[in-house]
């Protein structure tokens, strides 16, 4: 890279708010952009203005705020290019968005109309001795993470999970705020929305500070990590086995395929501990698990554990939590 | 009058000639005695007379011969075999008739998972082949298996390797045999899955490629014979390998051993204990006297369950049922739990890791009970070998 | 309609071993599966075949040994295997390897629909399915769990987001990326057992394929795997204990309440 370009991140609109993940983004963008000595700039997407006034609070030196009456929902074509012109134009060396699936859809795509390169649902971002912005992604053998760079293409483009980084708080309004107003009517879109249904009751264990996992040895039955969680306040999460057996919904699958967690407190209940799923599980603060075999791999990430049925564990305990 | 919704059966040559030609099916007279003797009919759950029956019919849109209900209900315990006065073997028109059912797409929900697990892991636990050997801890010496000129190769089985429970077993066996100074092979992760599963449901073509792939491992190390510590792996082998490989299970082995005073049994009295004959074990091989001559060469006090040696009632875990969480499974070992401890016996013995499983998960066990041991384990406290 | 499924072989996550020096997999002995959430992509194309008619072709970018796996799904279901492979596909990121697939796709006379699974078990980054839909220049439909064709020409597809599901409609031909465990795969036919050994793989390599030597492999790919690190776990204090229930229970509640998360 010649010329420093600046730092680009991608705030996502969801139904009237900013997706999490684009806030966690933008806070842990402002120190990389400090150390590649490179300005912040934020863009986002929207039918109106507010958006960019609430944007214009955590920390960039601007804001791009894309508005058109008609850009109430996500759309591949529209997206795409929207944000290929802004960056053509702009030249920056990074852009980074959250791994939502809209946001995957579209860094894919952008990724491609710009044939440059593309890193994927980093756990960190850094910037190394020599001024290169690395991507650590995890390896799949576990215990390795991988260090990508993007030496010569811009902007590097890098997807970051929700989760990853921390919510930073808004401060005083403080960015700048540039307002583009593209010419778009109903035939610049690709697609049609059919309709949305949103799901009751939205699960973010990704904010959850106690969580109560569940695995094969639940056999099925998560009323009882219900009554558990409901007594710790926290919130149930599941395996891949969990949820691909259909005991419960693929939203709550904890992992590498599913979503990374940092709760306060985990508890474990028949899981052994496949590395697949404990990537999304070992940023807890405290791990007790409980499981029948005393050699399950869970046991060497956990502080306390237990061996045992966690069947009567778990009924004695919400008993005895229920009358205390 | 038909019901309105009673959709015309059309006989369908091509179906009735291909249940012929690969099964007895043609000597059914339809007399029933079939469903009279199935543990399931008095629960409602499946008809095999009936089974049979639709096996012969389409109604051009469907086969209800492979959808019917019941069909994937059945244990493959085998006591309709009993029954039959014509001496076909019902079980077989069962997998036939499920076999039509994979043909079609039609199969219950989480039997084609099931099926992939066999084929990509080698196992129906989905769990990783390199995790194999995990029940191996522990073992030292000759009990953990020699390479130099053993031919007999302990055949350990996906539940006697994966589950905890069951992985007490193999160690009983493998330390026993190593007590008797008896060398033995292990195929550690190359060991593949007998196949049992696919083979109940129906699924040939994986049970035969699993077998041919079994047979190469065998030859390259030069096994004769194999010695299982599941039945159902003994029958599955049994069908699956050519004659030059001899398979045993680890009761016949371990009697034989016992009989030539290679091992000696002493010191552990387990009381009042009642015995439960296998399906595939029992009934389906004639195998009841050495799981019995061994229990009582721990100084057991045997007490049979009125429903013994061929009448035995199957646990539920057979015919793919283990993976399926079904009702069907679940009642049958409640009842026979109950059966145990109404003899009085504090201990339910059996040689089966199915069983131990399906009976140790019933509703009537628990503490208090009847305590659910694989007889191996039993054996291992009579010789002073841990487990 | 015609469809192409990409398939993509991936070693068992569990068994890969990775060499620290040489920033390489370490290849030999082990295990590999077809990518589970590309069998998904192949039910959802066989499924469709049954409503509509057409034929099912899997693509696959590798090396030989992708081979047998590819027969798998011919005895699946589908109706053609092609395999590209060569060396100079080697080293490919996401930017390569969407070209090189879409490359296969335009030397297969193109296709109404392209399905992959959403991302591949071996740390995949879930991005060849747009990329190959911009390579093609065609619409996508992401984390598709459902499809249909409700009139010729239009794609009708629900997606699974985060929090509820979206059904859109794009003109074909689209590239769809599917959900792992979208649906239940259909297991092998045995009865096509024998023919998918005996079929013929087509194989393609880079100079039939007509496409840019600089777009391939190692050489088109702008991102680069500069250093690996072992992961640092916080330390752990691994106490296990073997307790009944009655104990169990009473030492998870003394922890729970040190850890402040107890009903007050």
């Amino acid at each position: 890279m010649t010329v420093p370009g600046a730092v680009w991140v991608y705030a996502e609109r969801h139904r009237g708010a900013f997706r999490p993940v684009s806030l966690e983004i933008l806070g842990h963008a402002r120190g990389i952009a400090d150390a590649l000595g490179a300005k912040l700039v934020t863009i986002t997407v929207s039918s109106g203005e507010d958006s960019a006034r609430e944007l214009a609070r955590y920390g960039a030196d601007e804001v791009v705020a894309v508005g058109h009456p008609l850009l109430t929902r996500y759309d591949t074509k529209v997206f795409t290019g929207l944000l290929e012109n802004e960056l053509r134009a702009a030249d920056p060396s990074v852009l980074l968005l959250g791994a939502t699936r809209d946001g995957q859809d579209l860094a894919g795509r952008l990724a491609v109309r710009l044939r440059t390169g593309l890193t994927a649902h980093v756990t960190s971002l850094e910037v190394d001795a020599g001024g290169q912005l690395v991507g650590w992604v995890p390896g799949f053998g576990g215990g390795i993470e991988a260090g990508v760079v993007c030496p010569k293409r811009r902007p590097a483009i890098v997807t970051v999970r929700p989760g990853v980084f921390l919510t930073p708080a808004p401060g005083a309004s403080a960015s700048e705020i540039r307002v583009v107003r593209p010419a778009l009517d109903p035939g610049s879109f690709g697609s049609r929305r059919v309709s949305y249904e949103p799901k009751g009751g939205t699960v973010d264990l990704t904010r959850s500070e106690v969580l109560v996992v569940g695995g094969r040895g639940t056999d099925g039955d998560f009323a009882r990590l219900q009554r558990l969680a409901h007594c710790i306040g926290g919130e149930v999460g599941a395996t891949r086995v969990a949820t691909d057996s259909g005991w419960i919904e693929r939203e709550r699958m904890i992992g590498q395929t599913g979503v990374v967690t940092r709760p306060k407190v985990a508890v474990i209940l028949g899981a052994s501990g496949a590395v697949q799923f404990t990537v999304g599980i070992e940023k807890a603060g405290f791990v007790i698990a409980v499981n029948r075999d005393p050699d399950a791999p869970i046991f060497e990430m956990a502080d306390l554990g237990i061996v045992g049925d966690l069947a009567p564990i778990v009924d004695r305990l919400v008993q005895e939590l229920g009358e205390a | 009058m038909p019901t309105a919704d009673a959709k015309p059966l059309v006989w369908n040559d091509e179906l009735w000639e291909e249940l012929c030609r690969e099964t007895d099916a043609a000597a059914c007279y339809q007399c029933g005695s079939c469903t009279a003797t199935c543990p399931l009919a008095d629960r409602g759950q499946l008809n095999i007379r009936q089974l049979i029956r639709l096996g012969a019919f389409g109604d051009g849109t469907s086969d209800p011969g492979s959808s019917a209900p019941g069909l994937w209900a059945c244990t493959t315990c085998a006591q309709c075999n009993l029954g039959c006065p014509r001496g076909v073997d019902v079980v077989e028109v069962v997998r036939h008739l499920r076999r039509r059912g994979w043909r079609r797409n039609q199969v219950p929900s989480g039997l084609r998972t099931l099926l992939w697990a066999e084929f990509q892991d080698g196992n129906p636990y989905r769990l990783p082949p390199s995790q194999r050997t995990g029940w191996m801890r522990g073992l030292e010496g000759p009990a953990a298996g020699s390479s130099d000129g053993a031919t007999t190769v302990l055949y350990v089985g996906c539940t006697a390797s994966y589950d905890p429970r069951a992985q007490r077993t193999a160690r009983a066996v493998a330390r026993l045999l190593a007590a008797a100074e008896m060398p033995f092979r292990l195929l550690g992760d190359k060991e593949l899955c007998c196949g049992e599963t696919p083979r109940a449901l129906g699924v040939d073509g994986l049970f035969r490629d699993l077998s041919a792939r079994t047979a190469e491992v065998l030859h390259s190390v030069g096994a004769n014979r194999v010695v299982t510590v599941s039945p159902h792996c003994f029958d599955a082998l049994k069908a699956g390998l050519s004659k030059e490989v001899e398979v045993v299970h680890y009761s016949q082995l371990l009697d034989e051993l016992v009989s030539a005073g290679r091992l000696k049994a002493s010191g552990y009295h387990p009381g009042l204990l009642t015995y439960h004959d296998p399906c595939y074990l029992g009934r389906q091989h004639g195998v009841y006297e050495p799981p019995r001559r061994l229990l009582e060469s721990a100084g057991a006090k045997l007490v049979e369950m009125p429903r013994t040696r061929r009448w035995a009632l199957c646990c539920g875990g057979g015919g793919g049922n283990m993976w399926r969480e079904s009702e069907v499974g679940g009642r049958l070992a409640d009842e026979r739990v109950t059966e145990a401890r109404e003899t009085g016996a504090s201990v339910l013995a059996t040689a089966c890791p199915f069983c131990v499983t399906c009976f140790s998960g019933a509703k009537t066990a628990g503490r208090g009970t009847v305590e659910i041991v694989d007889v191996a384990e039993i054996l291992a406290r009579a010789v002073g070998v841990p487990s | 309609m015609r469809s192409v499924v990409c398939l993509k072989v991936v070693p068992r996550p569990e068994e890969v071993r990775v060499n620290l020096e040489s920033k390489t997999l370490e290849r030999a002995g082990v295990r590999s599966v077809i990518n589970p959430a590309d069998l998904n992509a192949l039910e959802t194309a066989l499924a469709l075949r049954e409503r509509h008619g057409g034929r099912v072709t899997v693509l696959s970018m590798g090396p030989p040994s992708f081979e047998p796996y590819l027969r798998v799904a011919l005895a699946v279901g589908a109706d053609e295997a092609v395999l590209l492979s060569d060396r100079a596909f080697g080293g490919a990121d996401t930017l390569a390897t969407s070209y090189t697939l879409a490359q296969g796709v335009r030397a297969l006379g193109g296709a109404d629909l392209v399905l992959c699974g959403e991302e591949s078990s071996d740390g995949g980054t879930s991005q060849v399915p747009q990329g190959l839909a911009e390579w093609l220049g065609c619409s996508q439909a992401t984390y598709v769990d459902e499809l249909q064709v409700p009139t010729p020409g239009i794609l009708r597809a629900r997606r699974i987001l985060e929090d509820g599901t979206e059904t859109i409609e794009v003109p074909l031909p689209a590239v769809v990326s599917v959900v792992g465990g979208a649906n239940e795969v259909r297991f092998i036919d045995y009865d096509r057992w024998a023919m998918a050994q005996q079929a013929a793989v087509r194989v393609i390599d880079s100079v039939a394929l007509n496409a840019d030597p600089a777009s391939l492999g190692l050489k088109g790919s702008p991102t680069v795997v500069a250093g690996l690190r072992e992961v640092r776990k916080p330390g752990r204090r691994r106490e296990v204990l073997t307790l009944e229930p009655e104990e169990a229970a009473a030492r998870l509640v003394e922890e729970l309440h040190r850890l402040g998360v107890t009903p007050t």
